[in-house]
């Protein structure tokens, strides 16, 4: 379970995240909403220890990670994978060599297990017969699986994903929400989704965040987003339906 | 009126801020990088590579400038001398200045351009396009696993290099001596020979090692501090160049200044 707590988010004067408090369950889907630049990335950067809250706690099942060195975060970044916007794969390596690299870094597998959980990950995204292709003659959709592969290596509790269809085709974009329903059904993986786009909310979250201004101003099951007041929700809703 | 010149101290306190910063933010990257320097075992092949890129790859423009300093010497020092009848000391003008100036300062400047700009730029694409965090939300220190290998590269490469700068300076200042002053060979290596001491060498050796740490931080440090997409990848490398030049030339000025000063002492 990842828990934010009070957390705020300052760069000089600019004010990034206010008081932001969310709790991300286990084997659950939440999706955080919001326009571009409103802090959505920040928040899954916050929850893996990539960056320090100006104020609050980030707690992961239970612990404190708030203040954590690098080493004692290396642990609690294996229990979560992270499925970056722009996929964040090595150009300069192979498929395989992109999959593996963090088992050969960090965990002392013998040889077999590592070439049997890459296997295991390229049936999984469907990318069997790419095995030596360089992430760059591979098309969006393709690349932002391997992406997936690559966050499920360490066979994680929680994957984040940071606008998993953005720049996607309808088809690719189907094929990854598919994965990404798959992996809760399946693998009964949590996950977090930051995205702006509100078809994704529905096809695969059982409970969504709305982030506007650095604030949640909505936080429950998707359905009830309709229900909604709030000015920016309901504009929101009617853009994204037109 | 006050209003402009308050507007003007806001912004001039803002820009010294953020230079503070930015040094300090430097010391501790460096620090850093000082504190991981036991990874260039673990990631002996990535030394490797990137010596083969600072070393063999820089070999061609590090001659062509070498051959060019010891040509122009002879040009410029030999016809001055050779008009007071005494261009037989043009070897000791030539050896003096290559070894202990001219080819670290150049081969310092050319390393800066050349290794500066692919290490900003190859690091400021990395961080633009989230390739360092995955690093380190991996669990892997990208300082360990980027800058370790090139600062070490640099480091062990900056002196063999330096020392090719130096030999080729003088071979093609011989070369230029016979053909365009009519010199002997044997007097210009003899007079070569006469007057390198080995604290000539030590002045032009202490050089590199201190240009490969200052060149490989500096530039490491602005292509991980790259923000704002392509064209900040851009401003990170012009950054990169353009301080690792300076560095190199203030630490030239500086080394020969205290190392010269402390012999004559």
């Amino acid at each position: 379970m990842i828990e934010l707590r009070h957390v705020s988010l300052r760069y000089g004067t600019r004010e990034i995240l206010n008081d932001i408090s969310l709790t991300i369950e286990d084997k659950k889907v939440k999706a955080i909403l919001g326009p571009s630049g409103v802090g959505k990335s920040t928040i899954i950067k916050l929850m893996l220890g990539l960056i320090k809250p100006t104020s609050g706690q980030v707690l992961v099942d239970g612990v404190d990670i708030t203040h954590f060195s690098e080493v004692e975060l290396f642990p609690i970044r294996q229990k979560m994978g992270i499925v970056f916007q722009g996929n964040a794969l090595f150009d300069s390596m192979t498929i395989t060599e992109n999959m593996s690299f963090f088992l050969r870094e960090n965990l002392n597998l013998p040889e077999a297990e590592i070439e049997a959980r890459v296997k295991e990950q390229m049936k999984f995204a469907g990318l069997e017969g790419f095995e030596n292709y360089l992430p760059d003659s591979l098309s969006g959709g393709m690349r932002k699986r391997v992406a997936i592969g690559r966050a499920l290596i360490f066979h994680p509790k929680m994957i984040l994903f940071d606008e998993p269809t953005a720049g996607l085709d309808p088809v690719s974009s189907k094929k990854i929400l598919d994965l990404i329903a798959r992996l809760q059904r399946e693998i009964g993986l949590g996950a977090v989704i930051v995205t702006h786009i509100l078809s994704d909310v529905f096809a695969v979250a059982d409970s969504v965040a709305v982030l506007y201004q650095g604030r949640i101003i909505f936080n429950d099951v998707p359905q009830k987003l309709y229900e909604s007041t709030h000015s920016f929700i309901t504009s929101f809703l009617s853009n994204q339906e037109d | 009126m006050w209003k402009l010149a308050q507007a003007y101290s806001t912004a001039l306190e803002e820009k010294l801020k953020s230079i503070v910063f930015s040094m300090q933010d430097f010391l501790f990257f460096s620090l850093r990088a000082f504190r991981a320097i036991g990874a260039s075992k673990r990631y002996w092949r990535d030394v490797l590579d990137q010596a083969y890129i600072c070393g063999t790859e820089s070999l061609p423009i590090l001659l062509v400038s070498a051959l060019s300093i010891g040509s122009l010497i002879v040009i410029e020092v030999g016809h001055q001398l050779a008009e007071f009848g005494a261009k037989t000391m043009t070897g000791r003008s030539v050896a003096l200045s290559v070894v202990r100036e001219i080819s670290p300062l150049v081969a310092g400047l050319m390393l800066a351009a050349r290794v500066g700009a692919r290490n900003s730029s190859e690091l400021g694409a990395m961080q633009i396009s989230e390739q360092i965090d995955a690093l380190r939300a991996f669990g892997t220190d990208p300082i360990a696993k980027l800058v370790v290998p090139r600062l070490v590269a640099s480091f062990l490469m900056f002196i063999p290099l330096i020392a090719l700068c130096d030999i080729v300076g003088l071979i093609s200042g011989a070369y230029l001596a016979e053909w365009d002053l009519h010199l002997d060979r044997g007097i210009y290596w003899n007079s070569v020979v006469d007057i390198l001491r080995p604290m000539d060498w030590f002045v032009g050796f202490s050089k590199p090692p201190v240009f490969a740490i200052g060149i490989s931080l500096i530039s490491c440090y602005t292509g991980f501090s790259t923000t704002g997409g392509t064209a900040g990848v851009g401003k990170s490398t012009i950054k990169g160049i353009v301080y690792s030049s300076a560095f190199v030339l203030i630490m030239n000025f500086y080394l020969s200044k205290v190392i010269l000063d402390f012999m004559r002492s």
